[in-house]
């Protein structure tokens, strides 16, 4: 297996597709995410790390248009999402833990649907590649409720991929896959990244996050704890300089311990 | 031991549920439908004894002695119609209804079949007490004994009702394991309860009293009476002494009769338990996929969505080729129009074209001769349904924000500006509502009598008349539509809670609050419309060019109404952009 991040040249830096300022949102009295700030350029795959709570989810969600955020803004590919809210959802997708499909649509029915909502013309010979590349061209005319959990991912992806997305957002991507699934997963994460998507991936899996990404981002009780590169992210929390993996340095930078240590 | 946990659970989770509905009450939404649904229960339920309007003991059938035991056979006889059924219809495997986490914990859990199945018949006592307690109150002018008793009668009956419909799943899940079929076994039943019919039909043609005569017809009681009579010949007292007996006790006229009655009934029960308990049948697979499908069916429900739990069994076929260029919000109509597809098809449009021209051809056949009666019945009928439409069709019709708030999320992410969103969602509802009644006006214009009460009625005038209302309607329908839709994002709490608590008072009390104010602003909505189409067509009478008033009162409300749905479209646009799904939904 010879997985790799994709390499990023730093002299070279194209502005970020993703730049997020001060973002803070609230839930009453509690503060699900405060004043978080980080950007993420094209090509880059950033691991979005945390405990439960620590905001991950709201994040992502604030990131996507689905939430408003209380505070801060959130620019895609250079257009304000608060603002500019068409231009900047025409250029992203996300992806949730859980499928998200229409019970009533079959799985060609979500592409047609899809393919008008962002007008992407010529969509069934994409939608066909992409169907064949998930391998579930053969579901074309399945509903959901007739495909198992890997194959309403697949299909989810699908949809999210069908407008060539700059900008990527996936909330724990591997749930419900088998491990064919898990492979394609992340070979299709670092194609699109190859392509120069910026792509942010909140996991609870370490070791897929030092598999795929680039950069990580330690979220803590909704604050920011750390933002860098795995090479910055090893060498600042792990004991061995320059040793060590993801893991050790997330318990070092959340300060919680490791089970039986 | 196990019986004592099983206990603790039922008795905490009865305790929580009622300690969570009480501490709601103290946000003001729960409390206002607490209110409402309260003094809704007090009038329908409670006022009558309050002010001792009926008498609790007093049988209010209007029948003579001869007849008092009619109510008791007729209840007899549905009662074994019930339970007829619940051989016939069933054509899954016997399942207990036990929730998820029910499966999860008890199933590995170290406790018998047996006990399980003890624990399911004590749980369904709670569902069956308070049905049996809604039903006297609800029932309490029906006739019968005592209050009391009439409660117990209830009890006993659906106690009964419960334990058959359980032993019969458990011994056609029998019948299934031994290779015969659902379609087999509805033969064998219907064919049996058919030649039953037959044989009791010819058994009792000797023993029928003679059908009255016309001279011995007066009013309905000589139908009672004979009713009475055919029930009380030939076999048909036999057949249904076991059903009499169950429901004898809810008829007894005093406690001393109540208690004789209720000793068979409670043998009964008694043998109906020792059957289920000792039919061994594996019920837990079924157990567990039926608790798969409350959970799904709990879940859409607590986002408001009660169709959703329907799955769709099969793909709808699109109404039309969606091209990937155009206007979105086109889109989100096609998407909704294939979930209406899966119930509303196009048969069911040429059905009921073929029924409106065919009952309007038949209607038209007998008045023929008869006047302007047919009038009078058309302009009923297309009015009483166009009412309804107006009324429930907004209420039924829900594919819209109501079908799709459980993927509000989805829908945010599109982009699209929150109006188009609106748009495309109520445009679903609308279309199917103009098409119904679009469909109604024209059975109108066709078959309304050209003579209708000695005044000749022109087509010149039947025509515009259903031209103004085919321009009107849809406006109206739109704007009827926006209201519901508007509550979904204004108050998706109370929306969700709707369906989430269907057992509360307090959801009843916000339903009812929900409705008087959805038809309110609907009223208000409209006044602006009526005023102007009563203006134009008072200013076209008066000038002696009525139809021409009619036709621009009705533009004119129609513009009146679309500059309303724009606005309304806009505005709804702009909350949906604003909700926030999180503090709603997702949390």
């Amino acid at each position: 297996m010879d997985i790799a991040p994709p390499p990023i040249t730093a002299t070279t830096a194209p502005p970020p597709q993703i730049e997020v300022a001060a973002l803070t949102k609230l839930y009453g009295d509690f503060t699900a995410v405060n004043d978080l700030s980080f950007s993420v350029r094209p090509g880059e795959v950033i691991g979005l790390v945390g405990p439960n709570g620590a905001g991950k989810t709201t994040t992502l969600r604030c990131l996507a248009g689905i939430i408003p955020p209380t505070s801060g803004a959130v620019r895609i590919c250079g257009f304000d999402l608060a603002r500019q809210p068409i231009e900047a959802k025409r250029r992203l997708a996300f992806f949730s833990d859980e499928p998200r499909l229409f019970d009533y649509l079959t799985v060609s029915q979500h592409l047609t649907f899809i393919a008008r909502i962002y007008g992407v013309a010529g969509y069934e010979e994409t939608g066909r590649r992409l169907l064949e590349e998930l391998e579930i061209a053969d579901k074309a005319d399945k509903l959901p409720v007739e495909l198992s959990r890997g194959m309403k991912q697949k299909l989810a992806i699908a949809c999210g991929l069908l407008h060539a997305p700059s900008v990527i957002f996936f909330d724990e991507p591997l749930t419900g896959l088998d491990p064919i699934g898990i492979r394609r997963m992340k070979d299709s994460i670092l194609k699109r990244a190859r392509d120069g998507a910026a792509i942010l991936i909140s996991s609870h899996l370490l070791h897929l996050l030092e598999e795929v990404c680039s950069h990580v981002l330690i979220l803590k009780a909704g604050r920011k704890v750390f933002d860098g590169s795995l090479a910055e992210v090893r060498e600042r929390f792990s004991e061995q300089a320059g040793g060590g993996n993801l893991e050790d340095a997330f318990f070092r930078a959340t300060g919680e311990t490791k089970g039986e240590e | 031991m196990i019986a004592g946990a099983l206990f603790y659970y039922q008795f905490h989770s009865w305790r929580n549920r009622l300690l969570t509905r009480v501490r709601r009450l103290r946000q003001p939404k729960y409390l206002a439908g607490a209110i409402v649904g309260g003094l809704y229960f007090y009038f329908y339920l409670f006022r009558g004894f309050t002010r001792g309007h009926r008498p609790p003991s007093a049988t209010t059938l209007p029948l003579s002695p001869e007849m008092n035991d009619l109510p008791q056979t007729l209840a007899a006889l549905v009662f074994m119609f019930m339970l007829l059924m619940a051989w016939i219809l069933p054509h899954s495997r016997a399942a207990l209804a036990f929730t998820e986490a029910e499966v999860a914990f008890l199933f590995p859990a170290p406790i018998s079949r047996k006990t399980l199945i003890h624990f399911k018949l004590l749980k369904s006592q709670t569902a069956i007490l308070f049905s049996a307690l809604l039903m006297t109150l609800i029932g309490r002018g029906w006739g019968g004994g005592h209050l009391l008793t009439r409660a117990l009668g209830w009890w006993a009956a659906f106690s009964v009702l419960n334990l058959h419909l359980l032993g019969s799943s458990f011994a056609l899940t029998m019948l299934m394991d031994r290779g015969i079929s659902t379609w087999k076994r509805r033969v064998l039943i219907l064919g049996a309860a058919v030649a039953a019919v037959a044989g009791i039909f010819i058994w009792t043609r000797h023993s029928l009293p003679p059908f009255p005569t016309v001279s011995d017809q007066g009013g309905f009681a000589w139908l009672f009476r004979y009713i009475g009579r055919v029930f009380a010949s030939g076999p048909l007292p036999y057949l249904l002494m076991p059903f009499r007996l169950v429901v004898a006790p809810y008829f007894a006229a005093s406690y001393t009769k109540f208690l004789i009655t209720l000793a068979p009934v409670l043998g009964i029960i008694w043998l109906h338990y020792l059957w289920v308990i000792h039919s061994n049948v594996a019920f837990e697979e079924a157990s567990v996929e039926f608790s798969r499908k409350l959970a799904e069916r709990i879940a859409a429900a607590r986002v408001g969505n009660l169709r959703g739990a329907r799955r769709p069994k099969k793909a709808a076929r699109p109404p039309f080729v969606l091209r990937p260029a155009g206007h979105p919000a086109v889109a989100v109509f096609w998407k909704n129009l294939i979930s209406a597809g899966q119930y509303v098809t196009a048969r069911v449009w040429l059905m009921l074209v073929w029924i409106v021209v065919v009952s309007g051809a038949l209607l038209q056949s007998n008045w023929a001769f008869g006047g302007g009666g047919f009038g009078t019945v058309v302009i009923f009928f297309v009015g009483m349904l166009l009412a309804m439409s107006l009324f429930y069709g907004p209420q039924v019709l829900r594919n819209d924000l109501r079908q799709d708030l459980p993927v509000a999320d989805v829908l945010k992410m599109f982009p699209m500006p929150g109006w188009q969103i609106v748009l495309g969602e109520v445009l679903t509802p609308a279309a199917m509502l103009a098409g119904a009644q679009w469909l109604l006006i024209l059975f109108g214009a066709i078959f309304f009598p050209q003579q209708f009460e000695k005044h000749t009625v022109p087509l010149a005038l039947r025509l515009s008349v259903a031209l103004s209302a085919v321009v009107v309607l849809p406006f109206i329908d739109l704007l009827a539509l926006l209201i519901p839709n508007a509550s979904v994002l204004f108050f998706p709490a109370w929306f969700q809670l709707g369906k989430d608590a269907p057992r509360g008072f307090e959801t009843m009390g916000q339903q009812l609050i929900l409705m008087f104010g959805q038809l309110l602003v609907l009223l208000l909505g409209l006044a602006p419309a009526g005023g102007a189409f009563a203006l134009l067509l008072w200013g076209g009478s008066f000038v002696h060019w009525p139809l021409l008033g009619l036709m621009l009162g009705a533009f004119a409300a129609a513009m009146i109404l679309a500059i309303e749905v724009a606005v309304g479209i806009m505005l709804l646009g702009g909350v949906f952009e604003r909700f926030d799904v999180s503090g709603e939904l997702l949390v």
